[in-house]
């Protein structure tokens, strides 16, 4: 009855595995663009377990959506630092913290807050993360120094092209959301 | 009314939670890449040169210790290298230049260190420090043949060098300054000349009085 937890459980697990981290890991963009967003995917499909499991806690703690999505945010930042991009492959306990802290930290309260949010949150935090990702591009693209110390340079540029795009992406959807009733489609 | 506080509590929380992690993931804000982090990591270990022996531009070997009670300002290279590790050579002849003549030699030592020992023979060091104006031997190139001690300095040290798919290697650059007991006490940036050249002769210049 209740799959999809057993799914993003299942998603997880599979990232864990070593040699699909490594492999993820080896390249900077899909370090950034595909491991953690799948990450955080997993949590989004495990979120309706906790959501079962304690209601209570959800609806008292996160009534309006809010703190969940200033959570969601901090763990979004919090990963997009340079260093602890890096760290994650040198220090174990920041790897580990990554596949823990994105799946449930970032993922779960997504899920529970995104549907109770009003509109003007969910503009708000694309809005956000637009700027966010336009401003990393940039960082990436024209900073003159090596910002990792375990990625070329090459990579480097090319996860700021990586970010640039998204937020390119992330245009068009609020030009769209403005021009189009989405309600009308609901 | 209650019901809104109860979220205002959580975001706030959640809000407390974000400084204190973000606080200890960059050392209280100090260092938000991993070079930062690593640079202000060693600057508070001061870690001793391991005693390892090196061959340099003339093919004499000798181990580390032969600089005994000089300061050594070291860089790390490799001759193949077509982009940083030139700028870093200019950059260190100069700084080499700047330090006042007295101290070269006596008090100082200039030593740039290869990390690719298997290119980088003496004969292809001697080449490469004449292209920068280096005497081979107030300031000298060298190889550690040995990989493990190699590897061993440079972990110590915090080089990371990371070969790519075309032979050559990205690596961090810095100048490194060892003290006369062997302990590393400064690591500069090797963009800002007149800085670190004031550092090591202000450095230099203490060390004299004492």
């Amino acid at each position: 009855m209740m799959k999809s937890p057993v799914y993003g459980l299942l998603l997880l697990f599979a990232l864990m595995l070593p040699p699909v981290a490594n492999l993820l890991e080896s390249i900077m963009i899909t370090h950034m663009h595909m491991q953690m967003p799948l990450l955080i995917i997993s949590g989004l499909f495990m979120a309706k377990f906790f959501q079962h499991r304690f209601p209570e806690f959800f609806s008292k703690w996160n009534e309006n959506g809010v703190p969940g999505l200033l959570l969601f945010s901090i763990i979004m930042v919090y990963w997009s630092l340079p260093r602890t991009m890096d760290e994650a492959l040198t220090l174990t306990s920041v790897e580990i913290f990554k596949f823990i802290s994105l799946p449930f930290l970032a993922g779960v309260p997504l899920r529970d807050s995104w549907p109770k949010l009003s509109s003007f949150w969910k503009h708000a935090l694309i809005i956000f993360f637009t700027i966010l990702f336009l401003a990393l591009g940039w960082l990436y693209i024209w900073s003159p120094v090596q910002l990792c110390n375990n990625y070329l340079i090459i990579e480097q540029i090319t996860l700021g092209w990586g970010f640039i795009s998204t937020a390119f992406a992330m245009v068009v959807y609020l030009i769209y959301s403005y021009f189009v009733d989405l309600s009308k489609y609901e | 009314m209650f019901q809104k506080n109860r979220t205002a509590l959580s975001s706030l929380l959640v809000l407390m939670f974000g400084i204190i992690l973000f606080y200890n993931g960059t050392d209280g804000f100090q260092a938000f890449t991993a070079e930062t982090a690593r640079v202000n990591q060693l600057m508070a270990e001061k870690p001793q040169f391991p005693d390892i022996t090196l061959e340099d531009n003339s093919g004499r070997t000798y181990s580390f210790s032969e600089f005994d009670g000089k300061y050594v300002f070291i860089t790390f290279l490799y001759t193949s290298c077509g982009t940083v590790c030139p700028e870093l050579e200019v950059n260190m002849s100069e700084v080499y230049k700047r330090i006042p003549k007295e101290y070269i030699g006596h008090d100082i030592q200039f030593l740039s260190i290869s990390f690719d020992p298997e290119r980088d023979d003496p004969q292809t060091l001697d080449t490469y420090r004449k292209a920068f104006g280096s005497d081979g031997e107030t300031w000298r190139m060298a190889r550690i043949p040995e990989q493990q001690e190699l590897d061993s300095l440079l972990e110590r040290f915090g080089v990371i060098v990371i070969p790519d798919e075309y032979g050559n290697f990205a690596h961090n650059s810095a100048f490194y300054l060892v003290n006369p007991k062997g302990q590393l006490i400064e690591v500069m940036d090797y963009t800002l000349i007149e800085k670190a050249a004031d550092r090591v002769t202000e450095i230099l210049h203490s060390g004299r009085e004492e």
